[in-house]
C-alpha cells in the first residue's frame, strides 16, 4: 500500500483521537464510580436502574410508614398497659371491700381511689402521638373520651402499607376495648358503677361489679393482643422492606457503578496505549527525504 | 540535417519539458494537504524525429504530453456514499448523546421526583391531619410535575438545537449545490479549449463528497462531463449547470419545528421533503429530531398523562379536611399530546393543602389516610401501555438507551467505513512527499543534464567559428 503524508498524518490524529477519548472515558469512569451515566452506555442496565431506584425509594418510604405506625401501636399498647393495671387495681379494690369487715367510711376512700383510677383509663385512651390522639379512630383531632368517660371518637380503623398493595390495621378500636361496643364490656362504666356501689357502701354491687371488672381485663387483653400482633406483622414489615430497599441498592450499585479495580486497570491500560499511540505517531512524523536532502 | 542549432533547439524544448515536471512536483508539494486534492503527473514523451539522416532518424528531445491525475475510479465511487451513511449517523448518535433528560441517576430527576411523591403520601396517609405532612405531599406532587416539565422541555430543547444545526447545513448545502452547478459549467468550458482541468475537477469532487456528507445525495455523471447530485428519491439538488434550493419553513403540525422544502433546479417549487429523502448529516438530524427524540417525547408525554389521569381519579374519591370531594389533584389536559410540559399540580390544592383528598368519606376527615393508600395504588397500577409507572420509565430510558447505544455503535462503524475508503483513496490520489521531492530532483538533474548539452553545443559551435 502506497503511504502518503496525509494519510500518516490522519492515522496519527484518529489514532491519537481514539487512544485519547478512550482514555477520557477510563478516566470518567474512574473518577465517578460510575459506568452508567447515559442511557447509551447500557440500555438495559438504565432501565433497570430507574426502576430499582423507584424501588429503593418506595421500600424506604414503607419502611418509614411501618416504623411510624410501629411506634404508635407501642403508645397504643403501652396505654392498654396501663389500663390493664388500673383495672387490675380496681379489681382488687373491689375484692378486697366486698369484705363485710369494711367500713363504710373505708369503701368511700376507696371510691376516691377508683375515681382515680377512672380518671387514669381517661387520660391513657386519650393518648396523643404527635398532633394525634391514638384511639380516636378517624376523629384524630381532639381527645376520644370526654372526662365523663363518653367516647367521642369513631369506629375507624388505620391501616398501613407493609408491602406494595399490602396493608395493615394499625390502630385498636377504642369503642370496642374500652366501651365495649358490639356486645363487650363498658370499662368506664364499670368503674363509675363500682365507685358508685363503694360510694354507697352497697356491697352486692360491689360484688356485681367484679364480673365486669374481670370481662374489661380480659377485653383490654385482648386488646392488648391485637396490637401486639399487628406489631410483629409490622416488625416483619419493617424487617422485609428494609431488605428490599437495600437489595434494590445493591441492584443499583452493580448495575450503575463501576467495579474499583476493572476501572483502575482499564484506565492504566488506556493511559499506556495513549502514551505507545502519541510515541509511535512522534515517530513516524521523524522520518522524511526533507530531512535528509 | 541536425545541424548544431537544431541540437539547442531541441535542448530549450526539452528545458521545458523538464521544468513542467519540476513544477508539477512543486504544485503537489504545495497541495499535499488539500482536501480533495489529487496528485498529478507531468508526462513526458520523446518528441519524434522529423527526418531521416543518413539511414537513421535523430530524435527531438522531450517534450510534455499532457499533466494527469492519479485516481481510482472504483475506490472514489464509494466514497460518497460512505460519507453520508457515516454523516447520517454520526449526527443521529450526537443528537441523542446531547440529551441528558433521560440519564437514570439524574437528568430530569423524574425517578427521584416520582418516589420522592409517593414516599411523601405514604407518610400522609399515617397522619393525613398533619398540615406539614400535607405541604410535603404537594410539595413533591409539584416537584414531580416540575421533572416531567424539565425531561419535556429537555427533549423540546434538543430538538430546537437539531433546527438550529439544520438551518446551517442547509445553507452549506445550497452553497455546494451552486459551486458545483457552476464547476460544471467551467469544465466543460475549459474541456472545450482542450485539456483536463485537473484542479477544477479537484473542486468539484471535494464539494460533491461534502454535498454528500450533508444530505446523502449521490453524484451522478453524464456523457457531457457534468456530475448531477440526487437525493433518495431522485430529487435532483443539482442537474448539469442548474441547482435547487433546500429551504426551511415552521411546520405547525410538528410542533412549529423547521421542515425542509426543496426548489426545484427548473425553478417550480417549493415541495415539501420528507425526512426520508435525506441521508447525511441532514438526515440524521431530522431522523433524530422525529423519530427517536419524537418517540421518546411521545412515550413521555403518555406516562405523563396516564399517570396523572390515574393520580386524579383516585383523587377525585377522596374527601378533604373541610369534607369536599371530586378534585383533581394535577392538571393533565385533554389529551396525552405535551402532557408531559404541561403537567402541574391544580391550582386550587396547590394554594390549600386541606384540599388533598385523603379521607373515604365526609364522615371520617381528619384522621382517614383510605383514599391516600388508595392513591399509593396508582404507584404499580397497570397504565394505558401495560406497564405501570416504574414499568413504563424503566421501558422509555432502556428504549432511548438501546436508541442511542445502537447509533453510537453505527457512527463508529460507518466511520471507520468511511476511514478505510477514504485512506484508499488518499493511497492512490495522496501526495507523498518522499516522492514528490524525488520527482523535484529528478527533474532538477534533467534539466541540468539538458543545460549541460546546450553549454556542450555552445563549446561546438565556438570552435566551428573560431576556424580560421
Amino acid at each position: 500500500m502506497r503511504v502518503t503524508d496525509r494519510s500518516i498524518f490522519e492515522a496519527a490524529n484518529r489514532n491519537v483521537g481514539a487512544a485519547r477519548e478512550r482514555a477520557e472515558l477510563a478516566t470518567q469512569e474512574a473518577s465517578s464510580g460510575l459506568r452508567v451515566i447515559h442511557p447509551g452506555d447500557d440500555a438495559a442496565a438504565a432501565g433497570q436502574i430507574a426502576g430499582r431506584r423507584l424501588d429503593e425509594t418506595r421500600y424506604g418510604a414503607i419502611k418509614g410508614a411501618v416504623d411510624a405506625a410501629n411506634d404508635e401501636l407501642a403508645s397504643t399498647d403501652g396505654a392498654l398497659d396501663a389500663v390493664g393495671a388500673a383495672l387490675s387495681r380496681a379489681r382488687e379494690l373491689a375484692v378486697q371491700l366486698a369484705n363485710p369487715t369494711y367500713s363504710a367510711a373505708q369503701r368511700a376512700s376507696a371510691a376516691e381511689e377508683i375515681d382515680g383510677l377512672f380518671k387514669t383509663v381517661v387520660a391513657q385512651m386519650n393518648t396523643r402521638v404527635g398532633q394525634r390522639y391514638v384511639f380516636g379512630g378517624f376523629k384524630d383531632g381532639a381527645p376520644p373520651f370526654s372526662a365523663a368517660g363518653v367516647y367521642l371518637g369513631d369506629p375507624g380503623v388505620r391501616q398501613v402499607e407493609i408491602a406494595p398493595g399490602v396493608r395493615q390495621a394499625v390502630s385498636v378500636r377504642a369503642d370496642v376495648a374500652i366501651s365495649g361496643v358490639g356486645g363487650g364490656t363498658d370499662v368506664l362504666g364499670t368503674l363509675s358503677a363500682l365507685s358508685a356501689a363503694m360510694t354507697a357502701n352497697n356491697i352486692a354491687g360491689i360484688q356485681n361489679s367484679l364480673n365486669g371488672l374481670d370481662a374489661g381485663i380480659i377485653q383490654i387483653s385482648s386488646a392488648r393482643s391485637q396490637a401486639g400482633s399487628s406489631m410483629v406483622v409490622l416488625d416483619a414489615a419493617s424487617a422485609a422492606s428494609r431488605a428490599g430497599r437495600d437489595a434494590a441498592t445493591t441492584s443499583v450499585a452493580g448495575l450503575a457503578e463501576a467495579d474499583t479495580i476493572e476501572s483502575a486497570s482499564k484506565l492504566a491500560l488506556a493511559q499506556r496505549a495513549l502514551d505507545a499511540s502519541l510515541t509511535a505517531s512522534a515517530r513516524s512524523f521523524q522520518l522524511s527525504l526533507l530531512d535528509k536532502l | 540535417m541536425a545541424d548544431l542549432f537544431s541540437i539547442l533547439s531541441q535542448a530549450s524544448g526539452s528545458l521545458s519539458a523538464h521544468r513542467n515536471s519540476a513544477a508539477t512536483a512543486s504544485h503537489n508539494l504545495s497541495n499535499a494537504n488539500t482536501p480533495g486534492f489529487a496528485r498529478q503527473r507531468a508526462e513526458l514523451q520523446a518528441m519524434l524525429p522529423a527526418e531521416m539522416i543518413n539511414g537513421g532518424f535523430i530524435g527531438r528531445g522531450a517534450g510534455l504530453l499532457t499533466v494527469s491525475q492519479a485516481r481510482d475510479r472504483f475506490i472514489e465511487a464509494q466514497i460518497p456514499g460512505s460519507m453520508g451513511q457515516a454523516a447520517f449517523s454520526s449526527a443521529h448518535s450526537a443528537a441523542l448523546q446531547g440529551v441528558s433528560a433521560l440519564d437514570p441517576d439524574g437528568g430530569a430527576g423524574l425517578t427521584k421526583a416520582i418516589g420522592d411523591f409517593y414516599g411523601s403520601l405514604r407518610a400522609l396517609s399515617q397522619n393525613p391531619s398533619d398540615p406539614g405532612l400535607r405541604q410535603v405531599a404537594l410539595s413533591t406532587a409539584r416537584s414531580m410535575s416540575q421533572a416531567f416539565n424539565r425531561a419535556s422541555q429537555s427533549i423540546e430543547a434538543a430538538k430546537s438545537g437539531i433546527d438550529a444545526k439544520l438551518t446551517g447545513t442547509v445553507a452549506e448545502a445550497n452553497t455546494l449545490a451552486a459551486n458545483i452547478a457552476d464547476l460544471n459549467n467551467q469544465i466543460q468550458v475549459a474541456r472545450a479549449s482542450g485539456g483536463e482541468p485537473n484542479d477544477l475537477l479537484d473542486a468539484r469532487l471535494a464539494a460533491t463528497d461534502r454535498l454528500a456528507a450533508l444530505t446523502g445525495a449521490k453524484p451522478v455523471p453524464d456523457a457531457k462531463g457534468n456530475v448531477s447530485m440526487l437525493l433518495a428519491n431522485g430529487t435532483a439538488l443539482v442537474n448539469e449547470n442548474r441547482a435547487a434550493k433546500l429551504s426551511l419553513l415552521p411546520n405547525a403540525a410538528n410542533g412549529g419545528h423547521l421542515a425542509v422544502q426543496l426548489t426545484r433546479t427548473d425553478g417550480t417549487g417549493p415541495m415539501a421533503m420528507q425526512q426520508s429523502e435525506f441521508g447525511g448529516e441532514a438526515g440524521g438530524l431530522l431522523a433524530a429530531r422525529d423519530t427517536t427524540l419524537d418517540k421518546a417525547a411521545k412515550s413521555l408525554d403518555t406516562l405523563a398523562f396516564d399517570l396523572g389521569n390515574a393520580i386524579n381519579l383516585v383523587h377525585r374519591t377522596g374527601f378533604a379536611l373541610d369534607g369536599t370531594t371530586g378534585r383533581d389533584l394535577l392538571v393533565t389536559g385533554a389529551t396525552s399530546a405535551g402532557a408531559a410540559g404541561r403537567l402541574a399540580v391544580d391550582p386550587t390544592v396547590d394554594a390549600n393543602p386541606s384540599l388533598l383528598g385523603a379521607a373515604s368519606s365526609a364522615g371520617t376527615v381528619p384522621g382517614d389516610g383510605t383514599a391516600l393508600l388508595a392513591l399509593i395504588g396508582t404507584e404499580t397500577q397497570a397504565l394505558s401501555t401495560g406497564l405501570d409507572a416504574s414499568g413504563a420509565l424503566s421501558n422509555l430510558i432502556s428504549d432511548f438507551g438501546a436508541s442511542a447505544s445502537r447509533l453510537a455503535a453505527a457512527a463508529q462503524h460507518d466511520g471507520a467505513l468511511l476511514d478505510n475508503v477514504t485512506a484508499m483513496r488518499e493511497s492512490v490520489s495522496g501526495v507523498s512527499i518522499d516522492e514528490e521531492m524525488i520527482n523535484l530532483t529528478k527533474a532538477q538533474r534533467s534539466f541540468e543534464a539538458v543545460m549541460k548539452v546546450m553549454k556542450t553545443t555552445d563549446e561546438m559551435l565556438q570552435t566551428l567559428l573560431s576556424l580560421k
